[in-house]
């Protein structure tokens, strides 16, 4: 049975994607991701030196400012910070540049849905373009469960705001590599299956839970093989001092 | 946090001793005149009421939203404006999250000055209820990337936000005629807001030296400069505010220089400001017609093909980046903006209208309008976008109506038939009673796609 999305979309369809890197001319790396009309723009700062007082000291440190479009900064963005924070926290090699601190500052300049994921897939974009090292990239893709319990993938606000449950997936890119499959393998499974944050809102069951981590996963591809393709597009600038 | 002043950037004493030499043989670092703006661009965004302005390398984003509101005390029958600076930490590593410095929040007051003192906008008409509900007007500045002269580029964002703006329409309603009733977009067309005259904000730079002074300083001419005033005029003459807040002392002729040049700046930029809105509003009225993915009845074949604009990722991302960068809702610039407003049109199309078999690209008489053939599907937003061709490119010209438009290359005679054709079979809109049009326009990045 055909879900009827509002916009003709079928249910695995994605909103057409654009990035766009090193738009700024201040910021050491940043980049614009829009999915339809969601459109966040990303800035990363860094390293600079020291870090926050509770943060541990032997590790580099990533702080996350999110600007909301409009209106006060309130509990909403405190967690869209803390938890772009974590998640980027886990994809960054953080031994390299122990005691510094690396600013990712999220703008959001349209908001139609699937808005954190996003800003993490642009928050990495703006990672990359400030050349930050990084173990491997991640990509966020939102999955929204309908009431006949069907999974549908990137929804438009008001599909959000319908539905009975929804969550953000992130997930680790495809990896492309020229070692043996073995090799890649983290205890037996591949690595890009592995999920790196998974936010819930609603309630939904635990099998249509993993129903919805299998459309993701199968989404991701997908979105990785888009970024993959944009990264290799464009070259950065190789010095942004000042 | 102490560590950070080590992060704060400093010109070195080079820079500035090269900065201030070359002042003295009217020459600035980014190759301008000293009384020479930079080049401004103004885009919209999906909703109305957004606004992104790039003044060089500065960049700042404008959102006006509106709420029902108690009105003040003593102006019980007007509307409130308040503006909200935000100096984001993306723009300058020196900037800090939290409560805005003094010099956001001068900022704040500077645009806020030129648009409710001079009376700008009508805070009258925003008056729902007298005494109980009124319409606050709330600007939102996001400052995006620090290339230096925040206050004019913010200003110029608050002025294209408030003029695409939209309030919604409300009515009175309930037994005692004291409800209010707002309705929703769909149910009513939104409103624009009244706006009575555009105050733009010039600032002047102020060097020790002979009284030099500049006109839109640049970042790193900010650091070297000893004084800045603000002035705030409009396109009548009209001097709205000035802010010369401390700082080197000038004489009075330098001032009356600075204020004529001023004027003089003024006019350029309302007028662009005015036609970049005018783009937006023809842009979103076109949106705003209901399209029927059948109107069309004879497509002409022809070698191009494009994608709509709905697939997902499997189709090649490449050609969607070129393309959905001016499709995402980017709607007009400073310059002739006519690709982009056709190509955000097409965001929802279905069916695609392909170029004449035959086409040449090097047939004597083609001009580079006609090269570029619109892949809209309905024909409605033909009539428009050649409307406003025609109305940018010879303003002068008597309005033609009919199907057979004048052409100003007469040897693309195949594509006139076909356009022509394609011109019977339309739907007919008010657009269309004004000024039907033959030439169309064909994404750039179609052929970039094709290629």
């Amino acid at each position: 049975m055909e879900i009827d999305r509002e916009d003709g979309r079928t249910q695995n369809q994605l909103r057409p994607l654009a990035c766009s890197r090193n738009i700024l001319n201040r910021a050491h790396g940043s980049a614009s991701w829009s999915q339809g009309d969601t459109k966040v723009l990303a800035a990363v700062y860094g390293p600079k030196s020291g870090t926050k007082k509770n943060e541990n000291p032997e590790k580099a440190c990533i702080e996350v400012i999110w600007k909301p479009k409009t209106g006060q900064i309130g509990k909403l963005e405190r967690e869209y910070e803390m938890v772009l924070k974590r998640t980027l926290q886990s994809i960054c090699i953080l031994t390299i540049n122990p005691n510094t601190t690396t600013s990712v500052i999220i703008q959001v300049v349209n908001d139609d849905g699937a808005l954190l994921p996003c800003a993490i897939n642009a928050a990495c974009a703006a990672l990359v373009d400030a050349a930050i090292p990084m173990k491997h990239l991640a990509v966020a893709i939102c999955c929204c469960l309908t009431e006949s319990g069907y999974v549908i993938l990137d929804p438009t606000k008001l599909e959000e705001q319908t539905m009975k449950s929804f969550a953000y997936l992130v997930f680790p890119n495809s990896i492309l590599s020229v070692l043996p499959e073995e090799s890649l393998l983290v205890g037996g499974e591949r690595m890009e299956h592995g999920i790196i944050t998974s936010v819930t809102h609603g309630v939904m069951s635990v099998d249509d839970y993993f129903h919805c981590l299998e459309r993701g996963r199968a989404a991701s591809t997908k979105l990785s093989d888009f970024l993959r393709r944009n990264l290799q597009r464009h070259q950065t600038n190789p010095s942004k001092a000042g | 946090m102490d560590s950070r002043l080590a992060n704060s950037w400093r010109l070195t004493v080079n820079e500035k001793n090269f900065i201030k030499t070359a002042l003295q043989s009217e020459i600035r670092i980014d190759g301008r005149k000293p009384y020479e703006y930079r080049k401004i661009s103004i885009k919209f965004g999906r909703d109305d009421g957004s606004s992104e302005v790039q003044l060089g390398q500065t960049r700042v984003m404008g959102i006006v939203t509106t709420q029902l509101v108690q009105p003040y005390r003593d102006r019980p029958n007007e509307g409130t404006l308040s503006i909200f600076t935000e100096f984001s930490p993306m723009a300058d590593p020196s900037f800090e999250p939290g409560r805005p410095g003094e010099s956001a929040v001068e900022l704040g007051r500077i645009v806020d000055r030129g648009l409710r003192e001079s009376r700008a906008i009508d805070t009258e008409s925003l008056c729902v209820l007298a005494g109980k509900l009124v319409w606050a007007i709330r600007i939102d500045l996001h400052i995006l990337d620090n290339g230096g002269n925040l206050v004019d580029a913010s200003n110029i964002a608050a002025l294209s936000a408030l003029l695409t703006f939209r309030r919604p329409e409300c009515s009175l309603g309930g037994e005692d005629g004291q409800q209010v009733i707002v309705h929703p977009p769909e149910v009513k067309e939104p409103l624009p807001l009244t706006v009575h005259h555009l105050p733009i904000a010039i600032t002047f730079g102020f060097f020790n030296d002979e009284s030099i002074s500049v006109i839109d300083p640049t970042h790193n001419e900010e650091a070297v400069m000893s004084g800045r005033m603000t002035a705030t005029v409009n396109a009548n003459g009209d001097i709205c505010a000035i802010q010369k807040a401390g700082g080197e002392g000038v004489t009075q002729r330098v001032i009356m220089q600075c204020l004529q040049l001023a004027i003089a700046k003024a006019t350029g930029i309302t007028k662009q400001i005015k036609e970049a809105v005018e783009v937006y509003n023809t842009e979103r009225s076109l949106r705003k017609i209901k399209r029927h993915p059948t109107s069309v009845g004879t497509i002409v074949q022809g070698g191009q093909t494009q994608t709509s604009g709905k697939e997902g990722v499997s189709e090649s991302p490449g050609n969607h980046i070129e393309r959905l960068k001016q499709l995402s809702g980017e709607t007009c610039t400073s310059q002739s903006s006519e690709e982009r407003k056709t190509t955000s049109t097409d965001g929802n199309a279905k069916n695609l209208i392909r170029g004449p078999t035959t086409w040449d690209p090097y047939s004597k008489g083609v001009g580079p309008e006609l090269l570029k053939t619109s892949l809209a599907s309905q024909g409605t937003s033909m009539p428009n976008e050649k409307q406003d061709l025609r109305n940018e490119k010879k303003p002068g010209e008597a309005e033609v109506e009919g199907h057979h438009p004048e052409d100003a290359n007469p040897g693309s005679s195949a594509i006139n038939e076909s356009l022509t054709g394609l011109q019977t079979k339309k739907e007919r809109t008010l657009e269309d009673a004004v000024k039907p049009k033959s030439k169309r326009k064909k994404k750039a990045s179609s052929k970039t796609g094709a290629s």
